[in-house]
Protein backbone atom coordinates (compact mmCIF):
# COMPACT_ATOMS: atom_id res chain seq x y z
CA UNK A 1 0.00 0.00 0.00
CA UNK A 2 2.37 2.34 1.15
CA UNK A 3 4.91 1.53 -1.70
CA UNK A 4 2.48 2.17 -4.17
CA UNK A 5 1.51 5.71 -2.61
CA UNK A 6 4.85 6.52 -3.23
CA UNK A 7 5.49 5.17 -6.59
CA UNK A 8 2.30 7.53 -7.60
CA UNK A 9 3.96 10.68 -5.86
CA UNK A 10 7.17 9.78 -7.30
CA UNK A 11 5.49 9.94 -10.51
CA UNK A 12 3.85 12.99 -10.65
CA UNK A 13 7.49 14.74 -9.31
CA UNK A 14 8.69 13.13 -11.90
CA UNK A 15 6.61 14.15 -14.80
CA UNK A 16 6.96 17.64 -12.83
CA UNK A 17 10.70 17.80 -12.81
CA UNK A 18 11.30 15.94 -16.75
CA UNK A 19 7.85 15.75 -18.62
CA UNK A 20 7.00 19.65 -18.32
CA UNK A 21 10.44 20.73 -19.27
CA UNK A 22 10.83 18.24 -21.75
CA UNK A 23 7.53 19.51 -23.04
CA UNK A 24 8.57 23.30 -23.00
CA UNK A 25 11.41 22.48 -25.23
CA UNK A 26 9.41 20.48 -27.88
CA UNK A 27 6.95 23.57 -27.82
CA UNK A 28 10.16 26.14 -28.83
CA UNK A 29 11.13 23.65 -31.65
CA UNK A 30 7.74 22.99 -32.44
CA UNK A 31 7.42 27.02 -32.77
CA UNK A 32 10.71 26.96 -34.38
CA UNK A 33 10.02 23.80 -37.17
CA UNK A 34 6.41 26.26 -37.97
CA UNK A 35 8.11 29.50 -38.65
CA UNK A 36 10.99 28.34 -40.77
CA UNK A 37 8.28 26.35 -42.73
CA UNK A 38 6.09 29.41 -43.25
CA UNK A 39 8.77 32.08 -43.65
CA UNK A 40 12.21 30.25 -44.85
CA UNK A 41 13.85 33.59 -45.91
CA UNK A 42 13.27 34.88 -42.45
CA UNK A 43 14.43 31.50 -39.95
CA UNK A 44 16.67 28.39 -41.35
CA UNK A 45 15.22 25.22 -39.91
CA UNK A 46 16.88 22.74 -37.13
CA UNK A 47 18.22 20.63 -39.89
CA UNK A 48 19.80 23.75 -41.78
CA UNK A 49 21.30 24.96 -38.52
CA UNK A 50 22.90 21.10 -38.02
CA UNK A 51 24.48 21.57 -41.32
CA UNK A 52 26.01 25.16 -40.50
CA UNK A 53 27.16 24.40 -37.41
CA UNK A 54 29.11 20.89 -38.82
CA UNK A 55 30.42 23.81 -41.17
CA UNK A 56 31.85 25.92 -38.71
CA UNK A 57 34.24 23.13 -38.37
CA UNK A 58 34.82 22.36 -41.84
CA UNK A 59 35.39 25.67 -42.77
CA UNK A 60 36.27 27.93 -40.02
CA UNK A 61 35.31 31.34 -39.84
CA UNK A 62 38.28 34.04 -39.64
CA UNK A 63 40.11 30.63 -39.05
CA UNK A 64 39.06 29.61 -35.99
CA UNK A 65 36.21 26.92 -35.55
CA UNK A 66 33.16 27.25 -33.14
CA UNK A 67 35.38 25.81 -30.11
CA UNK A 68 37.62 28.83 -31.14
CA UNK A 69 35.03 31.01 -31.26
CA UNK A 70 33.59 29.96 -28.02
CA UNK A 71 36.84 29.70 -26.39
CA UNK A 72 37.62 33.52 -27.15
CA UNK A 73 34.22 34.92 -25.53
CA UNK A 74 35.03 32.77 -22.43
CA UNK A 75 38.62 33.58 -22.16
CA UNK A 76 37.59 37.26 -22.20
CA UNK A 77 34.91 36.90 -19.23
CA UNK A 78 37.19 34.85 -17.05
CA UNK A 79 40.34 37.42 -17.49
CA UNK A 80 37.41 40.48 -16.64
CA UNK A 81 35.75 38.42 -13.99
CA UNK A 82 39.32 37.32 -11.76
CA UNK A 83 40.04 40.76 -11.99
CA UNK A 84 36.58 42.07 -11.09
CA UNK A 85 36.13 39.58 -8.17
CA UNK A 86 39.22 40.34 -6.45
CA UNK A 87 39.14 44.26 -6.45
CA UNK A 88 35.19 44.38 -6.52
CA UNK A 89 34.94 42.36 -3.34
CA UNK A 90 38.17 44.03 -1.85
CA UNK A 91 36.22 47.07 -2.49
CA UNK A 92 32.84 46.28 -1.57
CA UNK A 93 34.04 44.76 1.79
CA UNK A 94 36.01 48.52 2.45
CA UNK A 95 32.52 50.06 1.41
CA UNK A 96 30.45 47.94 3.87
CA UNK A 97 32.71 47.96 7.14
CA UNK A 98 34.53 51.72 6.99
CA UNK A 99 32.40 54.81 6.61
CA UNK A 100 34.98 57.01 5.13
CA UNK A 101 35.31 54.51 2.49
CA UNK A 102 31.82 54.30 2.29
CA UNK A 103 31.79 58.30 2.07
CA UNK A 104 34.07 58.71 -0.15
CA UNK A 105 34.08 55.30 -2.82
CA UNK A 106 30.70 54.45 -1.93
CA UNK A 107 29.49 57.77 -3.19
CA UNK A 108 31.65 57.61 -6.50
CA UNK A 109 29.74 53.73 -6.96
CA UNK A 110 25.90 55.47 -6.20
CA UNK A 111 26.92 57.94 -9.55
CA UNK A 112 28.23 55.20 -11.82
CA UNK A 113 25.85 52.18 -10.90
CA UNK A 114 22.96 52.96 -12.91
CA UNK A 115 25.29 53.52 -16.23
CA UNK A 116 24.88 50.18 -17.95
CA UNK A 117 27.77 47.99 -18.80
CA UNK A 118 26.56 48.90 -23.18
CA UNK A 119 26.88 52.40 -22.48
CA UNK A 120 30.60 52.18 -21.74
CA UNK A 121 31.57 51.00 -25.14
CA UNK A 122 31.94 53.93 -27.38
CA UNK A 123 33.90 55.66 -24.40
CA UNK A 124 35.93 52.84 -24.20
CA UNK A 125 36.57 52.11 -28.09
CA UNK A 126 37.55 55.95 -27.96
CA UNK A 127 40.24 55.56 -25.43
CA UNK A 128 41.46 52.11 -26.30
CA UNK A 129 40.00 51.49 -29.55
CA UNK A 130 39.21 48.12 -31.07
CA UNK A 131 42.22 45.43 -29.33
CA UNK A 132 41.95 42.97 -26.87
CA UNK A 133 42.28 45.14 -23.94
CA UNK A 134 39.31 47.52 -24.35
CA UNK A 135 37.11 44.54 -24.57
CA UNK A 136 38.29 43.07 -21.44
CA UNK A 137 38.02 46.08 -19.65
CA UNK A 138 34.26 46.58 -21.01
CA UNK A 139 33.19 43.07 -19.35
CA UNK A 140 35.52 43.71 -15.95
CA UNK A 141 33.21 47.39 -15.97
CA UNK A 142 30.06 45.31 -16.17
CA UNK A 143 30.81 42.82 -13.65
CA UNK A 144 32.90 45.33 -11.20
CA UNK A 145 29.86 47.23 -10.30
CA UNK A 146 27.27 44.75 -9.04
CA UNK A 147 30.03 43.00 -7.24
CA UNK A 148 31.13 46.12 -4.87
CA UNK A 149 27.28 46.23 -4.82
CA UNK A 150 26.26 43.22 -3.53
CA UNK A 151 29.12 43.10 -1.64
CA UNK A 152 29.00 46.54 0.37
CA UNK A 153 25.17 46.03 1.23
CA UNK A 154 25.80 42.63 2.58
CA UNK A 155 28.84 44.25 4.84
CA UNK A 156 26.67 46.87 5.81
CA UNK A 157 23.59 44.60 6.63
CA UNK A 158 25.18 42.60 9.12
CA UNK A 159 23.61 42.53 12.09
CA UNK A 160 25.18 44.52 14.90
CA UNK A 161 24.17 41.63 17.41
CA UNK A 162 26.75 39.21 15.27
CA UNK A 163 29.65 42.15 16.17
CA UNK A 164 28.60 41.93 19.86
CA UNK A 165 29.63 38.54 20.05
CA UNK A 166 32.62 38.79 18.33
CA UNK A 167 33.75 41.43 21.07
CA UNK A 168 32.57 39.51 23.60
CA UNK A 169 34.54 36.43 22.82
CA UNK A 170 37.66 38.79 22.45
CA UNK A 171 38.04 39.22 18.70
CA UNK A 172 39.53 42.30 17.41
CA UNK A 173 38.63 44.18 14.64
CA UNK A 174 40.31 42.43 11.76
CA UNK A 175 39.15 39.01 13.34
CA UNK A 176 35.51 40.31 13.93
CA UNK A 177 35.47 41.48 10.18
CA UNK A 178 37.42 38.21 8.37
CA UNK A 179 35.78 35.40 10.50
CA UNK A 180 32.12 36.76 11.41
CA UNK A 181 31.07 39.44 9.18
CA UNK A 182 32.53 38.24 5.67
CA UNK A 183 31.17 34.97 6.04
CA UNK A 184 27.50 36.31 7.26
CA UNK A 185 27.68 38.64 4.38
CA UNK A 186 28.81 35.52 2.08
CA UNK A 187 25.85 34.59 0.56
CA UNK A 188 25.16 38.41 -0.69
CA UNK A 189 28.85 38.30 -2.22
CA UNK A 190 27.66 35.26 -3.83
CA UNK A 191 24.51 37.02 -5.10
CA UNK A 192 26.94 39.56 -6.65
CA UNK A 193 29.06 36.61 -8.30
CA UNK A 194 26.01 35.33 -9.75
CA UNK A 195 25.04 38.64 -11.50
CA UNK A 196 28.66 39.41 -12.57
CA UNK A 197 28.88 36.26 -14.54
CA UNK A 198 25.24 37.05 -16.10
CA UNK A 199 26.20 40.33 -16.70
CA UNK A 200 29.59 39.83 -17.84
CA UNK A 201 28.89 37.28 -20.31
CA UNK A 202 26.22 39.41 -21.95
CA UNK A 203 29.12 42.46 -21.98
CA UNK A 204 31.50 40.35 -23.57
CA UNK A 205 29.23 39.41 -26.74
CA UNK A 206 28.20 43.39 -26.89
CA UNK A 207 31.16 44.39 -27.41
CA UNK A 208 32.18 41.76 -29.60
CA UNK A 209 29.43 42.40 -31.87
CA UNK A 210 30.96 45.88 -32.31
CA UNK A 211 34.38 45.19 -32.76
CA UNK A 212 36.09 41.61 -32.93
CA UNK A 213 37.87 38.87 -35.15
CA UNK A 214 37.02 36.04 -32.73
CA UNK A 215 34.31 35.49 -30.32
CA UNK A 216 30.99 34.04 -30.70
CA UNK A 217 29.70 38.29 -30.64
CA UNK A 218 31.72 37.93 -33.80
CA UNK A 219 29.61 34.86 -34.71
CA UNK A 220 26.74 36.85 -34.71
CA UNK A 221 27.68 39.73 -36.63
CA UNK A 222 28.97 38.05 -38.94
CA UNK A 223 26.21 36.34 -39.99
CA UNK A 224 23.99 38.74 -39.67
CA UNK A 225 25.86 41.28 -42.21
CA UNK A 226 26.09 38.67 -44.10
CA UNK A 227 22.55 37.66 -44.35
CA UNK A 228 23.56 34.10 -43.04
CA UNK A 229 20.86 33.56 -40.49
CA UNK A 230 22.10 30.02 -39.60
CA UNK A 231 25.26 30.77 -38.30
CA UNK A 232 23.68 33.15 -36.21
CA UNK A 233 20.96 30.69 -35.13
CA UNK A 234 24.42 28.54 -34.01
CA UNK A 235 25.89 31.37 -32.44
CA UNK A 236 23.19 31.93 -30.38
CA UNK A 237 22.26 28.46 -29.21
CA UNK A 238 25.76 28.15 -28.22
CA UNK A 239 25.68 31.44 -26.19
CA UNK A 240 22.61 29.57 -24.48
CA UNK A 241 24.25 26.46 -23.71
CA UNK A 242 27.79 28.31 -22.15
CA UNK A 243 24.67 30.89 -20.28
CA UNK A 244 23.18 27.97 -18.60
CA UNK A 245 26.38 25.84 -18.21
CA UNK A 246 27.70 28.59 -16.35
CA UNK A 247 24.76 29.16 -13.74
CA UNK A 248 24.58 25.61 -13.38
CA UNK A 249 28.29 25.96 -12.35
CA UNK A 250 27.81 28.39 -9.83
CA UNK A 251 25.05 27.30 -8.35
CA UNK A 252 27.23 24.10 -7.44
CA UNK A 253 30.13 26.23 -6.15
CA UNK A 254 27.83 28.08 -4.16
CA UNK A 255 26.00 24.99 -2.79
CA UNK A 256 29.79 23.62 -1.47
CA UNK A 257 31.42 27.04 -0.67
CA UNK A 258 28.04 27.94 1.60
CA UNK A 259 27.24 24.38 2.93
CA UNK A 260 24.93 26.17 5.54
CA UNK A 261 22.42 27.93 3.03
CA UNK A 262 19.55 25.27 2.32
CA UNK B 1 31.54 34.73 58.75
CA UNK B 2 32.69 34.43 55.56
CA UNK B 3 33.77 37.77 54.32
CA UNK B 4 31.60 38.43 51.38
CA UNK B 5 33.97 39.85 48.48
CA UNK B 6 32.61 41.28 45.31
CA UNK B 7 32.78 40.43 41.75
CA UNK B 8 31.49 43.42 40.74
CA UNK B 9 29.63 46.42 41.76
CA UNK B 10 26.95 48.31 39.53
CA UNK B 11 26.73 51.50 40.80
CA UNK B 12 23.96 54.37 40.13
CA UNK B 13 23.91 53.37 36.66
CA UNK B 14 21.25 55.06 34.48
CA UNK B 15 20.76 54.87 30.59
CA UNK B 16 18.49 57.65 28.32
CA UNK B 17 18.11 57.11 24.69
CA UNK B 18 18.54 60.32 22.39
CA UNK B 19 16.31 60.47 19.75
CA UNK B 20 15.83 62.54 16.80
CA UNK B 21 12.75 63.98 19.31
CA UNK B 22 13.05 64.02 22.69
CA UNK B 23 14.57 61.03 24.96
CA UNK B 24 13.68 57.85 26.39
CA UNK B 25 15.12 56.84 29.93
CA UNK B 26 15.64 53.03 30.07
CA UNK B 27 17.39 52.75 33.04
CA UNK B 28 17.71 54.94 36.38
CA UNK B 29 19.80 54.91 39.12
CA UNK B 30 20.31 51.26 39.27
CA UNK B 31 22.71 49.55 42.11
CA UNK B 32 23.41 45.62 43.39
CA UNK B 33 26.54 44.14 44.01
CA UNK B 34 27.49 40.75 42.20
CA UNK B 35 29.33 38.26 44.29
CA UNK B 36 31.96 35.94 43.48
CA UNK B 37 30.27 32.58 43.38
CA UNK B 38 27.17 33.53 43.24
CA UNK B 39 23.98 32.84 40.89
CA UNK B 40 22.64 36.46 41.00
CA UNK B 41 18.88 36.39 39.25
CA UNK B 42 17.76 39.66 38.07
CA UNK B 43 13.91 39.47 37.53
CA UNK B 44 11.84 42.29 35.67
CA UNK B 45 8.83 42.64 33.43
CA UNK B 46 9.56 42.89 29.71
CA UNK B 47 10.84 45.72 27.56
CA UNK B 48 11.87 46.96 31.26
CA UNK B 49 15.62 47.22 30.31
CA UNK B 50 17.07 44.19 31.41
CA UNK B 51 18.86 43.56 28.45
CA UNK B 52 19.89 47.39 28.35
CA UNK B 53 21.20 46.56 31.58
CA UNK B 54 23.57 43.74 30.90
CA UNK B 55 25.16 45.00 27.74
CA UNK B 56 26.44 47.75 29.94
CA UNK B 57 27.40 45.56 32.51
CA UNK B 58 29.14 42.96 29.92
CA UNK B 59 30.62 46.48 28.62
CA UNK B 60 29.29 46.50 24.97
CA UNK B 61 27.10 49.60 25.77
CA UNK B 62 27.95 52.69 27.62
CA UNK B 63 25.87 53.70 30.73
CA UNK B 64 24.74 57.57 30.58
CA UNK B 65 25.66 57.63 34.40
CA UNK B 66 27.42 55.81 37.09
CA UNK B 67 30.24 53.16 37.08
CA UNK B 68 30.74 49.45 36.98
CA UNK B 69 33.59 48.16 39.27
CA UNK B 70 35.15 44.59 38.17
CA UNK B 71 37.50 43.34 40.90
CA UNK B 72 37.12 46.79 41.99
CA UNK B 73 38.24 48.67 39.11
CA UNK B 74 35.88 50.95 36.66
CA UNK B 75 35.16 48.86 33.52
CA UNK B 76 35.56 50.39 29.94
CA UNK B 77 34.16 48.16 27.25
CA UNK B 78 34.46 44.30 26.56
CA UNK B 79 36.27 42.21 29.39
CA UNK B 80 37.68 38.87 28.43
CA UNK B 81 36.79 37.76 31.89
CA UNK B 82 33.36 38.22 31.49
CA UNK B 83 30.82 35.66 28.86
CA UNK B 84 27.33 36.21 27.79
CA UNK B 85 24.63 33.92 26.55
CA UNK B 86 22.36 36.16 23.77
CA UNK B 87 18.87 36.49 24.51
CA UNK B 88 18.25 36.44 20.22
CA UNK B 89 20.84 33.64 20.57
CA UNK B 90 23.11 34.83 17.97
CA UNK B 91 24.68 32.05 16.97
CA UNK B 92 27.16 32.44 13.25
CA UNK B 93 24.48 30.42 11.28
CA UNK B 94 28.17 29.74 8.46
CA UNK B 95 29.65 27.62 11.77
CA UNK B 96 28.95 23.81 12.92
CA UNK B 97 28.05 23.00 16.35
CA UNK B 98 31.73 22.96 17.41
CA UNK B 99 32.97 25.87 15.61
CA UNK B 100 30.42 28.16 17.21
CA UNK B 101 31.22 26.64 20.62
CA UNK B 102 34.83 27.13 19.88
CA UNK B 103 34.35 30.97 19.13
CA UNK B 104 36.77 32.62 21.79
CA UNK B 105 39.20 29.91 21.98
CA UNK B 106 40.08 30.75 18.35
CA UNK B 107 39.91 34.37 18.60
CA UNK B 108 42.85 33.86 21.53
CA UNK B 109 44.53 31.61 18.98
CA UNK B 110 44.61 28.36 21.19
CA UNK B 111 45.95 25.03 19.40
CA UNK B 112 43.71 23.24 17.20
CA UNK B 113 43.49 19.85 19.62
CA UNK B 114 43.43 21.96 22.70
CA UNK B 115 40.46 23.72 21.76
CA UNK B 116 38.56 20.58 20.49
CA UNK B 117 39.15 19.22 23.70
CA UNK B 118 37.97 22.20 25.45
CA UNK B 119 34.77 22.64 23.28
CA UNK B 120 34.07 18.71 23.71
CA UNK B 121 34.06 18.91 26.83
CA UNK B 122 31.30 21.66 27.25
CA UNK B 123 29.28 20.03 24.32
CA UNK B 124 29.40 16.95 26.25
CA UNK B 125 28.14 19.16 29.40
CA UNK B 126 25.15 20.43 27.83
CA UNK B 127 24.25 17.31 26.03
CA UNK B 128 24.82 18.05 22.32
CA UNK B 129 27.50 15.34 22.02
CA UNK B 130 26.56 13.82 18.35
CA UNK B 131 25.83 17.27 17.23
CA UNK B 132 29.19 18.92 16.72
CA UNK B 133 29.21 19.05 13.01
CA UNK B 134 25.83 19.99 12.79
CA UNK B 135 24.62 23.54 11.46
CA UNK B 136 22.12 25.74 13.84
CA UNK B 137 19.36 25.74 11.16
CA UNK B 138 19.32 21.69 11.70
CA UNK B 139 18.83 22.29 15.47
CA UNK B 140 15.94 22.59 18.03
CA UNK B 141 15.30 25.90 19.76
CA UNK B 142 16.13 23.97 23.13
CA UNK B 143 19.28 22.71 21.34
CA UNK B 144 20.44 26.08 19.61
CA UNK B 145 20.35 27.84 23.32
CA UNK B 146 22.72 25.12 24.29
CA UNK B 147 25.13 25.92 21.74
CA UNK B 148 24.93 29.39 23.54
CA UNK B 149 25.74 28.01 26.97
CA UNK B 150 28.19 25.95 25.85
CA UNK B 151 30.15 28.47 24.35
CA UNK B 152 29.76 31.02 26.85
CA UNK B 153 31.28 28.10 28.89
CA UNK B 154 33.91 27.12 26.73
CA UNK B 155 35.51 30.73 26.99
CA UNK B 156 36.44 30.12 30.50
CA UNK B 157 34.83 33.25 31.87
CA UNK B 158 35.07 34.38 35.46
CA UNK B 159 31.62 35.73 35.20
CA UNK B 160 29.01 34.42 32.99
CA UNK B 161 25.87 36.75 31.74
CA UNK B 162 22.51 35.04 30.73
CA UNK B 163 19.98 37.02 29.42
CA UNK B 164 16.45 35.58 29.57
CA UNK B 165 18.48 32.09 28.32
CA UNK B 166 15.14 29.88 28.23
CA UNK B 167 13.09 32.56 27.31
CA UNK B 168 11.78 31.22 24.05
CA UNK B 169 11.50 27.23 25.41
CA UNK B 170 8.07 25.69 25.62
CA UNK B 171 7.65 25.12 29.88
CA UNK B 172 8.49 21.31 29.79
CA UNK B 173 12.17 22.06 27.75
CA UNK B 174 12.50 24.97 30.14
CA UNK B 175 12.07 22.68 33.15
CA UNK B 176 14.83 20.15 31.55
CA UNK B 177 17.40 22.96 30.91
CA UNK B 178 17.36 24.69 34.05
CA UNK B 179 17.60 21.51 36.10
CA UNK B 180 20.64 21.09 33.85
CA UNK B 181 21.79 24.79 33.38
CA UNK B 182 21.73 23.77 37.87
CA UNK B 183 23.81 20.37 37.41
CA UNK B 184 26.31 22.37 35.32
CA UNK B 185 27.05 25.56 37.70
CA UNK B 186 27.58 23.20 40.23
CA UNK B 187 29.86 21.07 38.24
CA UNK B 188 31.35 24.20 36.92
CA UNK B 189 31.02 26.65 39.66
CA UNK B 190 31.38 30.46 38.51
CA UNK B 191 29.65 33.67 39.54
CA UNK B 192 26.12 34.24 36.99
CA UNK B 193 24.48 36.69 36.52
CA UNK B 194 20.58 35.34 35.01
CA UNK B 195 18.22 37.16 33.66
CA UNK B 196 14.46 36.09 33.53
CA UNK B 197 11.26 37.82 33.79
CA UNK B 198 9.49 34.24 35.18
CA UNK B 199 9.37 34.43 39.08
CA UNK B 200 9.98 30.58 39.52
CA UNK B 201 12.72 30.59 37.45
CA UNK B 202 13.95 33.22 39.15
CA UNK B 203 13.55 31.26 42.81
CA UNK B 204 14.36 28.28 41.60
CA UNK B 205 18.04 29.08 40.36
CA UNK B 206 18.58 32.54 42.30
CA UNK B 207 20.85 32.51 45.19
CA UNK B 208 19.54 36.46 45.12
CA UNK B 209 17.36 38.00 43.21
CA UNK B 210 17.15 41.51 41.95
CA UNK B 211 13.82 43.00 41.34
CA UNK B 212 13.57 45.40 39.01
CA UNK B 213 10.38 47.84 38.70
CA UNK B 214 9.05 48.47 35.12
CA UNK B 215 10.36 51.18 32.71
CA UNK B 216 12.41 53.11 33.67
CA UNK B 217 14.30 50.16 35.47
CA UNK B 218 14.95 50.98 38.98
CA UNK B 219 15.90 48.44 41.69
CA UNK B 220 12.90 47.91 43.91
CA UNK B 221 14.21 45.17 46.05
CA UNK B 222 16.84 42.10 46.56
CA UNK B 223 15.80 38.83 48.14
CA UNK B 224 18.19 36.50 49.41
CA UNK B 225 16.60 32.88 48.91
CA UNK B 226 18.93 30.23 51.68
CA UNK B 227 17.09 27.17 50.11
CA UNK B 228 19.60 23.96 49.06
CA UNK B 229 19.54 23.14 45.70
CA UNK B 230 17.91 21.70 43.95
CA UNK B 231 14.60 23.47 45.03
CA UNK B 232 11.63 22.29 45.90
CA UNK B 233 9.12 24.14 43.78
CA UNK B 234 5.94 23.67 45.95
CA UNK B 235 7.68 24.01 49.82
CA UNK B 236 6.64 26.38 52.01
CA UNK B 237 9.21 29.44 52.62
CA UNK B 238 9.24 28.73 47.97
CA UNK B 239 5.64 29.90 48.08
CA UNK B 240 5.62 32.41 50.55
CA UNK B 241 8.60 33.86 48.78
CA UNK B 242 7.35 33.69 45.72
CA UNK B 243 4.31 35.38 46.96
CA UNK B 244 6.00 38.36 48.27
CA UNK B 245 7.85 39.02 45.49
CA UNK B 246 4.59 38.76 43.63
CA UNK B 247 2.96 41.42 45.46
CA UNK B 248 5.75 43.45 44.88
CA UNK B 249 6.12 43.59 41.50
CA UNK B 250 4.95 46.05 38.89
CA UNK B 251 2.54 44.41 35.99
CA UNK B 252 2.23 40.53 35.54
CA UNK B 253 5.11 38.75 35.12
N1 LIG C 1 19.40 51.36 21.07
C1 LIG C 1 18.22 51.73 21.60
N2 LIG C 1 17.69 52.94 21.29
C2 LIG C 1 16.51 53.33 21.81
N3 LIG C 1 15.77 52.61 22.66
C3 LIG C 1 16.24 51.40 23.02
C4 LIG C 1 17.48 50.89 22.51
N4 LIG C 1 17.69 49.66 23.03
C5 LIG C 1 16.62 49.41 23.83
N5 LIG C 1 15.76 50.46 23.83
C6 LIG C 1 14.51 50.53 24.60
O1 LIG C 1 14.78 50.23 25.94
C7 LIG C 1 13.70 49.52 26.53
C8 LIG C 1 14.24 48.28 27.23
O2 LIG C 1 14.68 47.35 26.29
P1 LIG C 1 15.30 45.95 26.74
O3 LIG C 1 16.45 46.18 27.64
O4 LIG C 1 15.55 45.18 25.49
O5 LIG C 1 14.10 45.28 27.55
P2 LIG C 1 14.08 43.85 28.23
O6 LIG C 1 13.89 44.11 29.69
O7 LIG C 1 12.88 43.15 27.67
O8 LIG C 1 15.36 43.16 27.92
C9 LIG C 1 12.75 49.17 25.39
O9 LIG C 1 11.62 49.99 25.49
C10 LIG C 1 13.52 49.49 24.15
O10 LIG C 1 12.68 49.97 23.15
MG1 LIG D 1 15.77 41.51 26.87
Amino acid sequence: MMNLEEKKKSGLELFLYWGLPILAILLVVGGWLWFAISNPRLMPNPLQVYERLIRTFTRPVAKVNLFGHAFASLGRVLMALVFAWVIGIVLGILIGWSRVCKAVIGTIFEIIRPIPPIAWIPIVIMWFGIEEFPKVLLVFIGTFVPLVINTAAGIGLVDKINIDVGKIFGGNRFQILAQIVIPTALPSIFAGIRTSVSSGWTTVLAAEMIAAQHGLGALVTRGWQGSDMALVMVAVITIAIIGAFLAFSLNKLEKWVCPWTK
Amino acid sequence: MDKVSNKMEIRQISKTFFASKGYFVAIEDVSFDVRDGEFLVILGPGHCGKTVLLNIVAGLDKQTGGRVLYDGTPMDGVNNQISMVFQKLALMSFKTVMQNVELGLTFRGTPKNERRKISQKYLDLVGLTGFEKSYPYQLSGGMKQRVGIARAYANDPKVLVMDEPFGQLDAQTRYAMQEELLKTWEKDKRTVIFVTNNIEEALYLGDRIVLLSECPAKVKAIYPVDLPKPRDMTGKIFLDLRAEISSNTDLAI
